[in-house]
């Protein structure tokens, strides 16, 4: 087995344990890791939004980038880079963030809920797949957001600091941030097991470069199919825990955090699929590589955060019940600034 | 003929520079950057040539090496910060 599979099958493979296990422990349904859920629920604990049912600090998501900073500098791999069109990726961030909280996940989530049996999820990745294959037509089109350039450490460490510190504060100064007494985000690993979980998840994820656009975009781009490696290795992981735990529930109704609206389960995840492929990689991969001192996948991380209080406090997140006539329109909206960002960052190929 | 690998600091920059080995008639073929040259996820060129043909770079070319026998070993030919 070649030496890049390997690393990526084994994040696969451990991601798919740490979610299992973080479920087991507290985390919602399918949703040991959820790089969306995680953001909006941390928006939520700094009052960023109201909606008492999802906010929470959650360690996974600090975890994730400590641990891709660390091994990043013991790799000298640390190298702080930014300035590729920063507010361009803020605005594709929060359009992202839309996709994912109108289908209720990110793309890792997406494979966790396949791998719980959630056939809504099979329709978002169908979804994810055909907004991929946009995003690499307008990248054979010419599309950039310009080269990064080198930057000062100050710069690559700001967003691992304040994650830290959010951290560090919430669990010793708790009554200044909100947290869920009820919904998902009430539902929660212990503290200590969800960081040091996130930190070898983000380690892991820094080593194999894991991401979840890169396996579908490389395979249509280069047939390289390297990184699909990894992607059915969380599926398939996922799927033989679940049966093993006897959670594995083959059906589109009555799925943990999900709705059966499949138009909508569709056009979620091809917004967040297009979109990240203009910003070069999933969310999990921007989180990681904010992680490796990236500034403009930091502004990412930020703009999901911004997204996701958007997206409560406008009424565009999906429930249970289905998504909401605003969140139908702003998926809309979305395709729509998705396509000005193509048009306006366009260059001769 | 000696096998090389040029990274860039865009996706287009690559495009732009495998179209133009091309051109030069050289085979050359986008992928995704070899782990061990970089913790980026971004997209290099390999060609086989007799030399590396710097002149055919982009300007956002970021490196260019030679790949030695040893496949996950290179020469480094060129490099911008």
């Amino acid at each position: 087995m070649k030496q890049r599979n390997f690393w990526v099958i084994l994040t696969g493979v451990i991601i798919g344990i740490a979610a299992l296990a973080l479920t087991l422990l507290g985390n919602p349904g399918n949703m040991g890791f959820c790089i969306a859920c995680f953001l909006r629920d941390t928006s939520g604990a700094l009052k960023l939004h109201s909606a008492e049912v999802v906010q929470y600090m959650r360690p996974e998501i600090v975890g994730m980038i400590l641990g891709s900073m660390i091994i990043a500098m013991i790799s000298k791999e640390f190298k702080p880079r930014g300035g590729s069109s920063p507010m361009t990726r803020f605005v594709i961030a929060i359009v992202v963030m839309v996709g994912a909280l109108v289908f209720l996940g990110c793309p890792l989530r997406m494979m966790l809920r396949v791998g719980g049996g959630d056939l809504n999820a099979i329709v978002g990745l169908v979804g994810f797949i055909a907004g991929i294959f946009v995003g690499t037509l307008w990248m054979r089109g010419g599309f950039t957001l310009k080269r990064a350039y080198a930057q000062s450490m100050t710069e690559g460490l700001v967003l691992p600091i304040i994650a830290a510190v959010l951290m560090a504060m919430s669990v010793f100064l708790p009554s200044l941030f909100a947290a869920s007494e009820s919904g998902p985000g009430a539902m929660h690993a212990p503290i200590l097991i969800a960081l040091g979980v996130g930190l070898i998840v983000g380690g892991l994820c820094q080593r194999s470069r894991f991401c979840t656009v890169a396996a579908s975009r490389d395979a249509m781009m280069f047939k390289d199919w390297s990184m699909l490696w990894g992607f059915a290795a969380v599926i398939v992981t996922t799927i033989v825990g679940n049966l093993i735990l006897g959670k594995f529930n083959l059906s589109f109704a009555d799925q943990p955090v999900a709705h059966t609206d499949g138009l909508w389960n569709f056009l979620g995840m091809a917004l967040v699929g297009w979109g990240s492929v203009l910003l070069g990689g999933c969310p999990l991969r921007q989180v990681i590589l904010a992680g490796e001192g990236n500034s403009d996948a930091a502004v990412t991380v930020t703009g999901f955060v911004v997204g996701a209080a958007i997206c409560h406090n406008f009424g565009l997140a999906s429930s249970p019940k289905g998504p909401t006539v605003n969140g139908m329109i702003a998926v809309a909206v979305g395709f729509v600034i998705l396509t000005l960002v193509g048009v306006l960052n366009r260059e001769k190929a | 003929m000696t096998e090389f690998i040029a990274t860039f600091h865009t996706h287009l920059s690559a495009m732009r520079t495998q179209r133009a080995l091309t051109r030069e008639g050289i085979a050359a073929r986008l992928s995704p950057v070899p782990r061990y040259l970089s913790a980026s996820c971004g997209t290099c060129v390999i060609y086989t040539a007799e030399d590396a043909h710097l002149n055919c770079m982009d300007a956002d070319a970021e490196r260019v090496v030679e790949r030695l026998d040893d496949k996950q070993s290179f020469r480094e030919l060129f490099k911008c910060s």
